[in-house]
């Protein structure tokens, strides 16, 4: 009881399961058409779908990353001319320096400002001593005590590497009266002529603000979160969009990786989203363009396409669906018309006629179920026609093969022959009428030899001949091969019967019946001419088809000999006349020629 | 009749289908859901002077970031406790998402705080906390930890056998109060060391210099001066120097006001005590944020302090932390 308790969920499920794959029926044609047409389709969407994504989604990717590539590139090469134009003026004001007799002179002073009031990011031009003593300074501001410029990074690299112009990192200018303000320093020994016009050695420091760095960084962004940032070749942050709160310490950026590259780009993970960092340096100075675009922005495309892709496929399936239920249901709706229809023939409705419209094979397999169910109609009603005609004649061979009138016309000649004592007539026709039988009967077989069906015959005619007192003549010729022949039996008897009764009888003249058999081509031809009253055309037409009404009856016995041979050997064997009115009349009767070897089989 | 009927309902079934899913996708698509800016009360000490504007700088900074409306708003004067009140009063009654409460008066504020919390409206302490238990969190520096080291560097200066003023700024704001307690404390260990004045400036560089000036001619001997706030630094060195009292007076100010670094190249100012306001702005912001959002914040967030003299003011990291970066 326990034990069948769980299993009968699962069995309720397995039968429900079963019952709805009944109701589907998985080889029908309109299931297989749905199902096949939709798998199709379903593939062919999805791989054309997913080969678009891929093709699109690696485009987009592709030039979202060429994008901000071209981007940094612009800003670097902005960047690039900045600071190429920032060593030209360096080089200017060193120039005029040099050129200049004293360092004192007004002229040089007034060339210098003019310089620095061209340039709004010239912060200001100062000369010092290789001590640190100032010597000249523009714009002319008292210098502050305690500076300690010594150690500050832009003397120590201009002492230490004199001929090379550098730039330091941004720091604070706290060398003059005035606000503290942000800079980036140039700087290089170089040479100068002091009061007295004799030359010395000098750090020249031209300080430059954030003005035009900022300008050039600040209208790039990429995308609604990126930007860009730029650093020196120590990792002191020259522009940040967020540059205050990197100062204090608020915000990171991860510099330790992007100092490790000089070009290119990678993906960063350290502030938990994912970044694509790309990195260009300025040639001139180190300084390093960095790029920082928020990955799921870039891929904001591919998302977009992620979503239509989904949705067109969801359409595309539903509409396949749907089309292909439609298209199957059309398909096979009027094959299962024809499948009904068939049924009902095989229930033995003869009568069903299909009448389906739809595909033009299907049609066409209508029509010709509708041929092919009337020409089974018509071969029914003939099987049963044919087969009530055999049985008639079999009865009609059967009725001949005793023939009581016959036989009573017999045996009364016998018994006058008997009381007239003619002995010898008596056995003649006795003997005669023995043979007869036993060739009519002969063992019940249907099929006997040609000699036997002309001693069948002969049997007849030597009987006939006695009863009509010599009334008539007859002569039996046969070609010896076709004497083995096979042929239906009593064939023969019933032409020979006819011709006494219609053709002799009534003659005045002696008769003459002859019996011929010879072989024709393939096919057997038996003759039996008389010379007696002839028929007319009309009657022979009608001894075949039996209209003819005759006081002996004896017609039917030739009609019936005609449609047994045809029921028998099939419609080109037969019966033939040829007659003329008062010379006589010729039956030919043909039958194949089979030799009794050959036809052993046939009974 | 009744299949071409059957067929063109299937089909337009389809297109209806068709339609349906492509508007329900770009409908997706196109619904954007704006987050309703947040807004925030900062209700500071004074509005003006430069610890101030850079409290409200970094305030305006992480108001932009979080998307946040931001109102400041502050009496004229530090020591003006009533006016103070009331703009809380006024605050509490507009519901703001959270208010950032800078107190001149440590209890006197309590009650106006505690009715904040009442109408579920989350207060903040920045740089000076509030007598009550309500606040959510305390952005600022260790006031305490400040008082102890500027002490510590003027007993370096002086010795231990001195005679040193101090100019505070509002008696009862809690960080005025801690800086005290804290520089007392560590002079206590000093026998020595005589605190011979202790005067209020109210935050007024006028008050502060004039006060310096008093301190000076009744205390001719005097060796050093702590001022313990940007104002009140301001206004001694000013008058230390105008006196011609510089380097004879050592002077422990505090905060960065590019005043004090002009007075600090000079050598009037010793050292400074700095604090970080861009950042208490800042995170108060920050944290108002995400307290009005019902997320854990931290007790207290210190946002630390520095001892700045000479040697150490180009320091890369000190320079970012002494001059903000201006754009």
């Amino acid at each position: 009881m326990n034990k069948a308790e769980p299993c009968s969920p699962t069995r309720r499920l397995r039968m429900l399961i079963a019952q709805v794959m009944n109701r589907i029926r998985l080889r029908s044609i309109q299931f297989i058409i749905t199902i096949s047409f939709m798998v199709i389709t379903i593939l062919v969407v999805l791989i054309v779908s997913l080969m678009l994504y891929n093709k699109f989604s690696k485009t987009a990717e592709e030039n979202a990353y060429l994008n901000i590539q071209q981007i940094i590139e612009q800003v670097n090469s902005n960047l690039e001319n900045y600071v190429n134009g920032m060593i030209d003026i360096y080089e200017v004001v060193e120039d005029q320096i040099d050129k200049s007799p004293t360092i004192s002179s007004p002229i040089l002073a007034e060339q210098l400002r003019a310089i620095l009031k061209s340039r709004e990011d010239l912060k200001s031009i100062a000369l010092y001593t290789r001590k640190g003593d100032l010597v000249l300074n523009i714009p002319s501001l008292m210098m502050r005590k305690n500076t300690r410029l010594e150690q500050q990074s832009w003397f120590e690299a201009a002492i230490q590497r004199p001929k090379e112009l550098t730039f330091s990192s941004p720091h604070i200018e706290n060398l003059f009266k005035g606000q503290y303000s942000w800079v980036v320093s140039q700087s290089r020994q170089i040479k100068y002529a002091d009061k007295s016009g004799r030359k010395q050695d000098g750090v020249l420091l031209v300080d430059v603000n954030f003005k035009t760095i900022d300008e050039i960084s600040k209208k790039v962004s990429l995308g609604k979160k990126g930007y860009i940032y730029i650093i020196d070749s120590l990792g002191n942050i020259v522009y940040h969009p967020q540059q205050q709160l990197i100062y204090a310490g608020l915000k990171y950026e991860n510099l330790e990786q992007v100092l490790s590259y000089s070009y290119g780009s990678y993906v960063d993970h350290s502030t938990g989203e994912s970044r694509l960092i790309t990195i260009k340096t300025v040639e001139p100075i180190g300084w390093k363009v960095v790029g920082v675009a928020y990955t799921d922005e870039i891929l904001t495309t591919k998302q977009d396409l992620n979503q239509f892709i989904f949705w067109v496929l969801v359409v595309v399936i539903l509409l396949v669906l749907l089309i292909s239920i439609y298209m199957s249901a059309k398909i096979s709706r009027p094959i299962k018309m024809l499948e009904k229809s068939v049924k009902k023939v095989e229930q033995g409705d003869f009568n069903t006629r299909i009448n389906v419209k739809g595909a033009y094979e299907v049609e066409q397999l209508s029509h010709q179920f509708n041929l092919m169910i009337g020409r089974i109609g018509q071969l029914m009603d003939q099987i049963i026609y044919e087969q009530e005609a055999k049985r008639k004649s079999e009865l009609d061979v059967l009725q001949s093969q005793i023939n009581p009138h016959f036989l009573y016309n017999t045996l009364n000649s016998v018994i006058r022959f008997a009381q007239r004592e003619k002995k010898e007539e008596v056995i003649t026709m006795i003997n005669s009428l023995s043979k007869f039988f036993r060739i009519s009967l002969s063992k019940g077989k249907n099929i006997i030899t040609v000699q036997d069906e002309l001693e069948h015959v002969r049997n007849y005619l030597v009987i006939q001949n006695m009863r009509y007192k010599n009334k008539f003549q007859y002569k039996i010729e046969a070609e010896e091969k076709a004497l083995s022949c096979l042929t239906l039996k009593l064939i023969l008897q019933p032409i020979v019967e006819n011709a006494i009764v219609h053709g002799i009888e009534m003659m005045a003249d002696e008769g003459f019946i002859h019996i011929s058999v010879n072989i024709v081509g393939d096919k057997l031809l038996f003759q039996v001419t008389d010379n007696g009253l002839g028929m007319s055309e009309e009657t022979m037409q009608q001894l075949l088809t039996g209209h003819l009404k005759s006081e002996h009856g004896s017609s039917v016995g030739v009609k019936n000999v005609h449609e047994r041979i045809r029921l028998y050997y099939g419609d080109e064997y037969g019966l033939q006349f040829e007659s003329e009115l008062e010379e006589g009349t010729t039956v030919c009767i043909w039958i194949p020629a089979v030799y009794e070897d050959e036809g052993g089989g046939v009974t | 009749m009744n299949r071409t009927v059957k067929s063109t309902l299937w089909v337009l079934v389809a297109i209806s289908l068709l339609i349906l899913t492509s508007f329900s996708y770009t409908s997706t698509n196109d619904l954007v859901n704006p987050e309703k800016a947040k807004k925030i009360h900062m209700i500071a000490k004074m509005g003006h002077g430069d610890y101030w504007n850079a409290v409200k700088m970094g305030a305006e900074v992480a108001a932009k970031e979080y998307n946040v409306n931001l109102v400041f708003k502050a009496p004229n004067n530090e020591n003006d406790v009533g006016e103070q009140i009331k703009m809380m009063g006024e605050s509490i009654k507009q519901r703001p998402d959270a208010i950032i409460l800078s107190a001149s008066d440590y209890m006197a504020l309590a009650q106006v705080t505690d009715e904040a919390a009442y109408y579920n409206v989350p207060v903040l302490s920045m740089d000076a906390e509030v007598a009550s238990a309500k606040v959510e969190t305390y952005i600022g520096a260790n006031n305490y930890e400040a008082g102890q080291k500027a002490a510590e560097r003027m007993i370096e200066l002086t010795g231990t056998d001195s005679q040193i003023a101090i100019v505070n700024f509002v008696k009862g704001a809690r960080n005025a109060d801690q800086r005290e307690e804290g520089l007392l404390d560590y002079v206590a260990r000093y026998p020595g060391i005589k605190v011979v004045d202790i005067r209020y400036s109210d935050s007024d560089q006028r008050i502060a210099s004039q006060l310096t000036k008093d301190i000076l001619i009744s205390h001719p001997d005097i060796d050093g001066i702590i001022a313990l706030n940007a104002e009140a630094s301001v206004g001694v060195g000013r008058e230390v120097k105008n006196m011609g009292k510089g380097g004879k007076v050592k002077v422990i100010a505090f905060d960065n006001p590019p005043e004090n670094m002009d007075l600090l190249q000079e050598g009037v100012v010793q050292a400074l005590v700095v604090q970080n306001p861009f950042n208490n702005g800042y995170l108060a912001v920050q944290l108002a944020v995400e307290a009005s959002e019902g997320k854990h914040i931290p007790d207290r967030v210190d946002t630390g302090i520095k001892l700045i003299d000479l040697d150490n003011m180009l320091w890369p990291e000190n320079q970012k932390l002494l001059f903000p970066f201006v754009k």
